[in-house]
């Protein structure tokens, strides 16, 4: 993943902000911090409607289904 | 020689310690020289960990990443006190290929501890696949030490590198300064005592505004060092440390010219146009103008105009309100039929306000915010932001949590941690609880714009970044603490992917929905019960003297108010059915934004406030917020009136 603040590209399953975010303890929470700057996205990875739209745009034996980075 | 703090399991010599910046792969190159066996450890007196291991029978201990060693945080100081501590050790510095201009700097400065260093240049792969081609040689050559390309992960490189270990010997190449700095290192060097070797590095240092470092090992000569640091720094108009830097910047940029080729493309040359005209004092204004003029157009006219009006009118008012109506018809209790379809039902307000309202204009704003975010403007438009904050004497540092507030408050009133004191840790949670939405919240306010004139909308801006601006001088006032200034890596301008910003867009609204919504039917229970007790009519007419009488608004907008306390975005959402309604006139409209901006973001943030800096500072940021917010929109609204001032 690339960091749009920083550029600091890192990988994502490590650097979720779950257990900082009072909210992530009430209701989960899908943001990822950059660990270079902390600017905070969202996990695509764990959005459901992401993924679909992510398959649909990229059937499998698409050679297009790796995510182009920005 | 004047000893720092140990670490209790590296007594006794330390050969190899690693060293570089954030992610760089040190981590995956300690495990790959180390094997498994990893010891970690705090550093005494601090909360920074420590992995230790060896290598090839050597200890060898794994620091921080840093930036600099210019010690400013906790992690840049535990790095500089290893390195002092251990004159006879091996310095191995890890690189990232891809981005050699940031690990040289630190390179320099490491040079001026004269001690053996191996450099290593690690991702040599990932640089190769972007088009980045690194001369080893050409560079060894250079710095006249031994430099290794890596790949760590893959262990492709390491074996090299162990080899090199006995070899390595100091950095020939060394940064020359102008002469004043030159002097004054001249100067300061024979003043430290009981150093051996590195009293270059340790003035540079000093000279950089180590104070820490001063008192120690300054001694009896502590006052003159301070006094000489002083005289140095009278003779340039910018920070000591900052001089130091571009200076290093300039060695930096000619070994780079020299061992780093990237592709030339002419997609890459308009980008780096682009990007310098985002960074110009006065073209980069106008950058700013025509961008936020697109989004005022995008989110506030398509968004909050064209789609609302369709999603509220025909898919709401056609479909869903009056099928969910027709249905809860079958409810036989009416409490619970009004619970659902109430004036204050979860499906006529809180579902309303969610899907009908605020969907259609976070999806145009996320949308626009993504194609900011991919085509690189972001950070140039911290850097723009962080010139009149500096100009107030605002640390530069606090510029980078005001930033990644647009992302998410809550998690940005987290990262005033790595400022350094406590007051300036204070007045910028207190400034992005004031005015900082995050970037939801800021599409919603956004797309209330759409019901104001241009005239009125410069109006909101200027009293918004105003009072922030007013806030952060008086603080500064008040807290002078240490100026330090803003680094930020600048990623090139690029060409936003159409796919990405689809697939994030759906991801964040996703998020949003997620978030909002049961706060959004917290807030219409709350609303409900309120109705229901009488307790929503009596707080209406408590409130009506402020409502009314101060803000010249209509006893309705307090029920937005009560639910702006939960999410700021809430209660925009409450405002903005009412402007569309009709209820509120354009002064009405322009001050309640202005309240609705200024309220503290949501409950979230309150509770990381109260984690971060304790209860009372929480209930005391909270209790200054709402009472400020509510003030400057009385003035405002009796301003508006006394000019006489009609949009």
């Amino acid at each position: 993943m690339l960091c749009p603040l920083c550029g600091c590209e890192f990988d994502e399953t490590d650097h979720s902000c779950l257990s900082e975010c009072p909210m992530a303890a009430i209701q989960g929470c899908n943001l990822i911090c950059c660990p270079n700057c902390g600017y905070q996205m969202v996990d695509e990875s764990k959005s459901g409607a992401a993924k679909l739209l992510r398959r649909l745009l990229h059937p499998p034996g698409d050679p297009g289904k790796k995510e182009p980075t920005p | 020689m004047t000893r720092f703090p140990i670490i209790p399991s590296l007594e006794g010599d330390v050969h190899v310690i690693l060293v570089g910046n954030p992610n760089v792969g040190k981590s995956a190159l300690f495990g790959a020289l180390t094997g498994r066996y990893v010891e970690i450890s705090n550093f005494p007196g601090t909360t920074v960990e420590l992995s230790t291991g060896h290598t090839d029978g050597m200890p060898l201990v794994d620091t921080p990443g840093i930036q600099s060693l210019h010690a400013r945080s906790d992690d840049e100081r535990v790095t500089r006190d290893i390195l002092l501590e251990r004159g006879g050790s091996l310095v191995l510095q890890v690189a990232d290929a891809r981005n050699l201009r940031r690990s040289l700097l630190l390179t320099m400065q490491l040079a001026e501890l004269d001690r053996p260093l191996l450099l290593d240049v690690n991702m040599v792969d990932e640089a190769r696949e972007r088009g980045i081609q690194v001369d080893v040689v050409h560079l060894e050559q250079l710095l006249g030490a031994q430099v290794v390309p890596t790949v760590a992960v893959t262990g492709e490189g390491i074996e090299t590198l162990r080899s090199r270990f006995q070899t390595a010997r100091p950095v020939r190449h060394r940064v020359r300064y102008d002469a004043a700095i030159e002097e004054a290192v001249a100067r300061l060097a024979p003043l430290l005592e009981g150093r051996d070797g590195d009293e270059r590095a340790i003035a540079l240092m000093i000279l950089a505004g180590d104070a820490e470092l001063a008192a120690r090992c300054g001694g009896a000569h502590r006052a003159e060092i301070e006094a000489l640091v002083a005289r140095t720094a009278e003779r340039y108009p910018r920070p000591l440390h900052f001089v130091l830097t571009g200076q290093r910047l300039r060695a930096v940029d000619e070994l780079v010219a020299a061992v780093v080729r990237h592709p030339e493309t002419r997609q890459a040359h308009a980008g780096e146009t682009l990007g310098r005209l985002a960074l110009h004092p006065v073209w980069g204004v106008a950058v700013l103008i025509a961008v936020l003029a697109l989004f005022y157009l995008f989110v506030g006219r398509l968004g909050a105009g064209v789609c609302v009006n369709w999603m509220e009118k025909v898919f709401f008012g056609r479909g869903v309100n009056p099928l969910a109506t027709w249905l809860a018809g079958f409810i036989p209790v009416p409490l619970v039929r009004d619970l659902l379809v109430g004036e204050y039902g979860l499906i006529t307000m809180a579902l309303t306000y969610g899907i009908a309202i605020v969907l259609p204009i976070v999806l145009t704003f996320f949308i626009a915010f993504g194609l900011l975010e991919d085509s690189g403007y972001l950070p140039r438009l911290a850097v723009m932001m962080d010139r009149p904050f500096k100009a107030l004497g605002l640390n530069g540092k606090a510029v980078l949590p005001m930033v990644l507030g647009l992302g998410c408050d809550t998690m940005a009133t987290m990262t005033t941690r790595i400022l350094e004191t406590r007051k300036d840790r204070l007045m910028v949670t207190l400034l992005l609880a004031l005015g900082v939405p995050c970037s939801a919240q800021l599409g919603v306010i956004m797309g209330m714009t759409a019901y104001l004139p241009p005239a009125a909308i410069v109006v909101w801006g200027a009293v918004v970044t105003g009072v922030m601006f007013a806030v952060g001088w008086a603080a500064s006032r008040v807290i002078p603490g240490e100026r330090s200034d803003f680094i930020l890596e600048l990623p090139p301008i690029r060409r936003p992917q159409l796919v990405n910003i689809v697939i994030k867009t759906v991801a964040r609204l996703e998020w949003y929905l997620k978030e909002v919504l049961p706060l959004f039917a917290l807030g219409t229970l709350l609303l409900f019960v309120l109705d229901r007790t009488g307790a929503l009519h009596l707080l209406e007419r408590w409130a009506a003297p402020l409502v009314e009488g101060g803000l010249g608004l209509p006893r309705a907008t307090t029920a937005s108010f009560i639910v702006g306390f939960l999410r700021r975005d809430y209660g925009a959402a409450g405002l903005f059915a009412l402007a569309r309604a009709g209820a509120l006139s354009v002064p009405q409209v322009l001050v309640s934004l202005v309240v609705i901006t200024l309220f503290v973001p949501c409950v979230a943030n309150v509770l990381v406030i109260a984690r971060e800096h304790g209860t009372k500072v929480a209930f005391w940021v909270v209790g200054f917020v709402f009472p400020f917010a509510f003030a400057v929109g009385v003035l405002l609204h009796f301003g508006l009136l006394v000019f006489g001032v009609h949009f």
